[in-house]
């Protein structure tokens, strides 16, 4: 065989990619996206209120309207938050020069959010970048009147945006007990979010085994006025492919898959690591099959990334027209069952209505530290342990002290972690994770061959046998009575073997 | 429900020994066992045959013994298999109540069962049994079915045994070309647990290791229900096989010198002097430092009841209540429990050598108890298939054809 190299497929670079969050919400899921880790993109936050700004952990922050809404939010009003962003158009564009995908987060019904993504989304274009809106609507006990705000915005989107995908804050509410606090709620979904933003950027960044581009995401997602549905499960150890297909079909946007029953397309992607066999996506594949109508056009893709260990991840992206989700009979039973909490729940939304403010600050300072600590769990191990540490103790600081000097560290840090830091970190320390599994592993399998040629004449010593040595011949590991059957290879010993000869070493 | 008593013939093709017991079943539920009929078993390895004309002439001596013990003439048998080939699975279906519909009926809990059950097995593999567990209804625990009462989403979890599809249907040929019919085939150590665990013990959590001549079959049952079954393609045969490639002797001599001297238990007291075998003339044939014998069997041993410990669902030893019974002819072995308990540090349950032998004998002799446990197997069976259809939850297990 001639060996030769292959180019490997080209990767987007990372200063490719953009991720902005705009407005409140979209601030808080970048915010997400930043804490579980990044995996090579450029964070920009942008948002009329300058106080989440300042406590925000992009690397990149505009404010809007600087002189329209002088560091205050857009109170709602979506005019404001159109001309706001008009105001800091220059500003933006510079920003988003020469990237090729940008990724805008946003959550519709509010004023910053919903005036200003329209005009976002054509300032991308017009940079060249394919824009892809990840946007929530808003709750139903939020009113009519936000909901057609939403709605508006959605519409001109729908037009602007190269792929619109829609979260339903109403669904959001399975994700967690009816007793959990509402920061873990809203916790919860923004982590919902940042899982569906990374895995479209892990689809469309890594290149594949069986290759998914942005064309592949664009035709699950098209249908208009459609809503995502998202899954997104890992698992590990036996089984896996079971159930990361179980755990991706749990996310609450997939109603255990019920909802995969009128999916027209539905986009898979797995990723897993080197030993991804063909055996598991089979089985995985046809576990999926009892979910999709056999119409359905399924765009598989397979990653193979050494990174991900003995893990195996699957992703579930498809899209339904909205009527389709006729809004289920439990939304109204959360929204009546704790309407006390409306006004707490707004906080984290888009909402910067004028007058509460001090209510606010107290409401974003209380949930940002559990954001925080509840972070544990959820973030990947990618995230080195010194990089939590850090964003828990810039987080809450700028939040009471909106001062230059605060405002101007954050960024300091950060500027390292998100893009390159995490990026470089993620394989190193997975390498090493890995490189030394392989080594124990091998070991007894050298050893297993070997032992018996050194081992004879000791142990023929300790033996008073009264049988002639000849028939002590080692070199060929004689396996007696099991002689020329197939081996009986358990974790890579021979069990017919004896053990006293293989564990001696 | 059988009204007369009926007569069970059990059949186990071991890799020692190949034995038929005929059981008789009162229509109490008693079982009375008439005769035994065993034989030295030839062509079977590891569990499964290698000569059929060798494993044939064995089955049909052991026929005509058990024929003349029993006084009955045997038409068919239940026939326990095993081999490494065979794998036990959990299994969890789940289905969600469609739209609008919030009673659970017995479609409904059809086709969760049927979700559990359609598990992605190698091709070449066939089901053995799918043993229901238990169902959940909302994740709550429900033993028996779950028809009738409210719910969101029914699940249904199974223990699927499965197995390499040609080599069970070997088994089955070499036994119809007897000729006897097959009634039925079971994996040995759920036969062997019928015969090992009363209800109470399976409760409580118990675990049934059967370390025969050829292979190490293994049954947990946690909270009433099996858990975990399989089977680990070592056994005594091995024993002997080290002892023939460390020291050198001739298998007849490993044999009786594993019989005779050997000692797997981790007490180092017991390893001091030599063993020795003796000949016609009181002459030591042979002689072998107790130290490594010991040591050779234990190490066997040790790395058998690991590979077991290891196959068993994570933390799930920890749970076993009532304590692990060890049966098969290698649980014989001198210092076996202690061995065993030493690995597992739960309960250990012994069967002791019979000391008289005969029928009565037999029940206390485990090189028995996967085939006497044929006959607990069908008797349940036959119960099971009297009961009327719809009652699924009610029968803690349920027959699936073989081959289907």
């Amino acid at each position: 065989m001639i060996p030769y190299h292959r180019t490997p497929q080209p990767t987007l670079p990372s200063s490719a990619v953009k991720i902005v969050g705009l407005g409140g919400a979209g601030v808080n899921m970048l915010e997400r996206v930043a804490l579980d880790g990044t995996e090579g993109a450029e964070l920009l936050a942008l948002n009329t209120d300058v106080r989440t700004l300042t406590g925000c952990v992009a690397g990149e922050k505009i404010q809007l309207g600087r002189d329209l809404t002088k560091g205050l939010g857009a109170g709602g009003d979506p005019e404001l938050g159109h001309q706001a962003m008009l105001e800091a158009e220059a500003e933006v564009r510079d920003s988003l020069r020469g990237r090729k995908i940008v990724f805008l987060c946003i959550g519709l019904g509010g004023g910053t959010g919903s005036g200003g993504a329209p005009i976002l989304t054509r300032i991308a274009r017009e940079e060249g970048a394919f824009v892809v809106v990840f946007a929530t609507m808003p709750f139903a006990f939020e009113g009519r009147r936000r909901r057609e705000q939403a709605e508006t915005t959605l519409n001109e989107l729908a037009v602007l945006a190269n792929a619109l995908v829609t979260f339903d804050n109403n669904r959001m509410g399975e994700l967690v007990l009816a007793k959990q606090g509402i920061h873990e709620a809203f916790a919860a979904a923004d982590h919902m979010i940042c899982e569906s933003i990374k895995a479209v950027i892990r689809l469309v960044v890594r290149p594949g085994l069986i290759n998914i581009g942005l064309d592949d995401l664009m035709s699950a997602l098209r249908t208009n006025r459609s809503r995502c549905l998202f899954g997104s499960g890992i698992a590990k150890g036996k089984d896996r492919a079971a159930s990361a297909l179980r755990n991706a079909l749990a996310s609450p946007l997939l109603d255990q898959g019920a909802l995969l029953k009128a999916a027209q397309t539905v986009l898979v992607h797995l990723c897993g690591g080197e030993d991804l066999t063909l055996y598991e996506v089979e089985l995985l594949m046809q576990r999926l099959q009892k979910f999709v109508p056999e119409s359905a056009h399924v765009l598989f893709g397979a990653v193979v990334d050494p990174t991900m260990g003995d893990n195996l991840s699957v992703t579930l992206i498809s899209a339904l027209p909205e009527d389709s989700l006729a809004a289920a009979p439990r939304q109204l039973s959360h929204a009546t069952e704790n309407p006390s909490t409306e006004a707490a729940a707004e906080s984290p939304l888009p909402t910067p209505t004028a007058q509460p403010k001090p209510r606010r600050i107290l409401s974003a300072d209380s949930s940002a530290p559990s954001l925080f600590g509840e972070e544990t769990p959820i973030t990947q191990p990618t995230a080195p342990a010194s990089v939590q540490a850090e964003f828990r103790s810039a987080g809450p600081v700028p939040v009471e002290e909106p001062s230059s000097a605060a405002v101007s560290v954050p960024p300091a840090d950060m500027d390292s972690l998100p893009e390159e830091d995490s990026y470089d970190v993620t394989p190193g320390s997975n390498d090493s994770a890995s490189a030394t599994t392989p080594p124990a592993a091998a070991a007894p399998a050298v050893g297993l061959d070997e032992p018996s040629e050194p081992e004879a004449p000791k142990l023929k010593l300790g033996v008073k046998s009264l049988t002639p040595q000849n028939e002590l011949s080692f070199d060929s590991t004689p396996r007696g009575r099991f002689e020329g059957q197939s081996p009986n290879v358990v974790d890579g010993e021979d069990l017919d073997l004896p053990p006293f000869l293989r564990k001696k070493k | 429900m059988a009204r007369h008593s009926k007569i069970h013939v059990g059949l186990e093709i071991g890799t020692s020994k190949t034995c038929i017991v005929v059981g008789e079943v009162k229509p109490d539920t008693a079982v009375k066992i008439l005769g035994i009929g065993t034989t030295k078993t030839v062509g079977v390895r590891k569990g499964e045959i290698y000569d059929f004309p060798q494993a044939r002439a064995c089955l049909k001596d052991a026929l005509v013994k058990a024929e003349d013990a029993s006084d009955v003439e045997i038409g068919s048998v239940y026939l326990a298999i095993t081999g490494a080939h065979i794998q036990g699975l959990n299994s969890r279906g789940t289905f969600r109540l469609p739209e609008g519909q919030s009673i659970v009926a017995p479609e409904h809990v059809e086709e969760a069962r049927g979700i559990a059950r359609d598990v992605h097995i190698p091709p070449d593999h066939v089901h053995i049994h799918p043993i229901i567990r238990n169902y959940l209804l909302d994740d709550l625990v429900h033993n028996g079915s779950p028809v009738g009462l409210y719910g969101k989403t029914v699940e249904a979890d199974f223990h699927i045994v499965h197995g390499i599809g040609a080599r069970i249907q070997n088994s089955i040929r070499l036994v119809r070309e007897t000729p006897l019919e097959v009634d039925d085939i079971v994996f040995s150590p759920i036969a062997t647990a019928q015969m090992a665990l009363d209800d109470e013990q399976r409760e409580r959590g118990a675990l049934v290791i059967d370390i025969g001549g050829g292979t190490t079959d293994y049954a947990l049952y946690l909270d009433g229900a099996i858990a975990a079954s399989g089977c680990i393609p070592v056994g005594g045969d091995h024993i002997t096989n080290d002892i023939h490639l460390v020291t050198g002797l001739a298998f007849s001599n490993s044999e009786k010198l594993k019989i005779m001297a050997g000692d797997a238990s981790p007490d180092l007291s017991r390893s001091v002097g030599v063993a020795k075998l003796v000949d016609d003339r009181g002459y030591a044939e042979v002689e072998v430092s107790r130290s490594i014998l010991n040591e050779i069997i234990r190490q066997r041993l040790e790395e058998t009841l690991q590979l077991v410990y290891q196959r068993l669902p994570q933390d799930s030893v920890k749970a076993i209540g009532a304590g692990i019974f060890l049966t098969g002819g290698t649980s014989l072995m001198r210092g076996f429990s202690e061995l065993a308990f030493q690995v597992f540090e739960r309960d250990i349950y012994r069967p002791e050598p019979p000391e008289i032998s005969g029928v009565q004998a037999s029940f206390k002799d485990p090189q028995y108890a996967t085939a006497i446990g044929l006959i607990r197997y069908a008797q349940i069976l036959e119960t099971e298939r009297a009961t009327p259809p719809g009652l699924f939850g009610k029968v803690s297990r349920l027959f699936w054809p073989f081959g289907k």
